[in-house]
């Protein structure tokens, strides 16, 4: 919960920053204007900065125009984009079909869009209380399964991650040195390594009767993801002094109290950032989802490639880009509101010399 | 109340002591122990079989699980040398690495440099909207590059080129300036190379850009001001000031980014599956196919255990030469 409260925090800044920032643009204009009439800069040194100033921009947009070109394509369901001269849809024809297609067509939220809402049953089912869907004849879409696999990869994840970070962090024991070292070597592995070992892992799942099922498939991304966030975990506490600690205890804190007030309260960014690359870790991969489910339990990741290579040559990219556009969307609002603390992840370990 | 805690929580540690075998000091280990088992069980032993598989004549997954494959030793790994379908695959995997490498070192060098540049005003959002594509899955950007090197003659790049002859011929330039369009992308070999590259860059860029310009902003502005009273132009100064600040950062960030793009499954998956005509496969690619599309599955572990075997020497580059495992020692 706290990991979720912070992350939050981190989202309200960053738009309260984003908001403001016409304001601080007007400022350093004004300021360089009186600087030019009293002389201060001369003209020269003033459009050094402003060339230098577009040049930047040019070369941003330059690297973002795949990401721009793709946000036009969503917006152009009905016109042909491949077959007129332009390589942006015309202004004029921009229209929310795809989007409409998605929600209302797509199994996105629910299978062939037939949408439903949750209604809770007493006694029914296996629990005393369950619910189930009413209103769709389809049942749910791509978009619970993924949720469901990512629920498990964050729950199993930070359950393996956070005591161990803390163990890493202020105990010693026997072998620490040894399986942090071996930690620090996978930190870095890539999708790569998981989809060589999927020959074995195709094998070893059928032969446990595991295929096709959702729960195990988020334990496995929770695997896969322990490593990096443990020893980024473990970093973010080294941090923090261990006098504090001390202190508490001298007043007479409990061990959990130290934990509770002390340990926690002082590692929520580094829970933030951990939560996001946690949950990055199960909503993002497709290959080893779609090797071992079903049609029935894909997630969104594996939808998105199969709209993607329904046919070779004729990929739907008005519906495609609309699809993409919502199941990548959220994630990327979340993880540039966090961009601060997820660049010192990624740069962490001893960068300064 | 806090003393109350300390009072049961002793007299549980005390039994809890008597009762385990290891010392009192080690009780960490058992927050530790979930965490390696389930990375073990779902990480570790998979390669462990895999290289049992590697070393068996299984043909596809139910042989495998049926018990109707034979240990027939090192039989994968001799074919697989004989195999120039591998050898194919090995070269165009290290020329793909060292290409893209080369190219993403001066890009996001040249990018971190200009968006840490003192003249660049709003450098801070430029550079929050330079990382972008880090943030997006990874099956989604790429397919959107495939959809941009699209073989078409109205596909976005083709449309660029035929838009530049365009104007080129307008201005009267010779033949050799101009394009051949309509270009297939994804049909010929070395276009098809070039498309990978690429994306590849593109996607890793960011990543460098983080590191590099993390590294930049510990620079003292005292030393390129002292190197400015002193007289060193641009390049003199790149050269004894910012160069060694980021020589190590870059090399770090260089061994990571080569073992992704030795690892890349999803450029040449997307694009044309490795094609055409299994000119194009990366290493891992040519090892899925082998088990996928030609029910190998002996020689495709074979082929991955080759591939796994080169990213732990990756791995291993990084942590002796980025001095990742610094803090490993720490308490």
């Amino acid at each position: 919960m706290s990991a979720l409260q912070s992350a939050l925090a981190l989202i309200s800044a960053k738009l309260i920053a984003f908001v403001t920032a016409p304001k601080r643009f007007v400022v350093s204009l004004r300021r360089t204007v009186y600087d030019l009439r009293t002389g201060r800069r001369t003209p020269w040194d003033v459009s050094k900065s402003v060339l230098m100033t577009l040049f930047g921009l040019a070369m941003v947009l330059l690297l973002l125009f795949p990401l721009f070109w793709i946000f036009t394509a969503s917006l152009a369901e009905g016109t042909r984009l491949f077959n007129t001269s332009g390589i942006f849809p015309d202004p004029s024809t921009y229209n929310l079909g795809a989007y409409r297609w998605v929600v209302f067509e797509s199994d996105f939220f629910f299978v062939d869009g037939d949408w439903g809402y949750p209604q809770l049953v007493l006694g029914g089912g296996s629990g005393l209380v369950s619910f189930r869907w009413v209103g769709t004849e389809t049942g749910p879409g791509a978009l619970f399964n993924s949720l469901y696999l990512v629920s498990v990869t964050i729950v199993a994840g930070f359950a393996m991650i956070v005591p161990a970070a803390y163990a890493f962090s202020r105990r010693s024991f026997v072998g620490r040195k040894r399986i942090l070292y071996g930690y620090v070597l996978f930190t870095q592995i890539g999708a790569g390594l998981s989809i060589a070992t999927l020959v074995a892992l195709y094998s070893l799942f059928s032969s446990y009767g595991l295929t096709n099922n959702l729960f195990i498939l988020g334990l496995f991304y929770a695997a896969g993801a322990i490593p990096f966030n443990t020893w980024l975990l473990k970093t973010y506490m080294d941090n923090i002094p261990i006098s504090y600690e001390e202190a508490a205890m001298v007043d007479g804190a409990s061990f959990l109290d130290t934990i509770r007030e002390i340990i926690i309260p002082l590692t929520k960014p580094g829970l933030a950032v951990v939560l996001i690359f946690v949950w990055l870790a199960g909503w993002n991969e497709f290959i080893i989802a779609q090797t071992l489910l079903s049609p029935e339990n894909y997630p969104l990741s594996v939808e998105l490639y199969n709209l993607a290579t329904e046919g070779r040559f004729s990929t739907p990219w008005t519906r495609f880009a609309a699809f993409a556009n919502l199941f990548a969307l959220p994630v990327a609002i979340v993880y540039f509101a966090a961009q601060r603390s997820v660049e010192d992840g990624l740069s962490f370990g001893g960068m300064e010399g | 109340m806090a003393s109350s805690h300390t009072g049961t929580g002793a007299s549980g540690l005390a039994r809890l002591r008597a009762a385990v075998p290891f010392s009192n000091r080690d009780w960490g280990l058992l927050l530790v122990i979930p965490g390696v088992i389930l990375f073990s069980s779902f990480m570790l032993y998979p390669i462990v079989y895999l290289f049992y598989i590697s070393l068996t004549d299984a043909t596809f997954a139910g042989s495998v699980i049926g018990g109707g494959a034979d240990l027939i030793g090192l039989d994968n790994y001799v074919q697989l040398l004989s195999d120039s379908q591998f050898w194919t695959s090995m070269t165009t995997t290290w020329l793909f690495v060292a290409v893209s490498l080369v190219i993403k070192v001066f890009l996001a060098v040249g990018i971190a440099l200009l968006l840490n540049h003192a003249r660049v005003f709003g450098k801070r959002y430029m550079r929050a909207a330079v990382i972008v594509p880090l943030g997006f899955p990874g099956i989604f950007t790429i397919t959107v590059w495939r959809g941009m090197f699209s073989d078409a003659r109205f596909g976005v790049f083709n449309t660029i080129l035929g838009r530049y002859n365009g104007v080129m011929s307008s201005l009267s330039a010779p033949e050799i300036l101009l394009f051949d369009v309509p270009i297939g992308f994804l049909s010929g070999r070395w276009e098809a190379f070039f498309a990978y590259v690429t994306t590849e860059v593109w996607l890793a860029y960011p990543f460098m850009v983080i590191i590099i310009v993390s590294a930049l902003q510990d620079v003292p502005r005292e030393l390129h001001e002292a190197a400015m009273v002193d007289g060193a132009g641009f390049l003199e100064r790149f050269r004894t000031v910012t160069l060694p600040a980021i020589r190590r950062p870059v090399l770090f960030a260089s061994i990571l980014t080569g073992a992704t793009a030795f690892q890349q499954f999803l450029i040449p998956w997307v694009f044309n599956q490795g094609g055409p005509a299994r000119q194009n496969e990366l290493i891992i690619v040519y090892g899925y196919r082998e088990a996928i599309s030609f029910n190998e599955f002996g020689l495709s572990a074979a082929i991955l255990i080759v591939a796994i075997a080169v990213i732990g020497l990756f791995m291993y580059a990084a942590v002796r030469y980025g001095g990742l495992a610094e803090g490993v020692g720490d308490e």
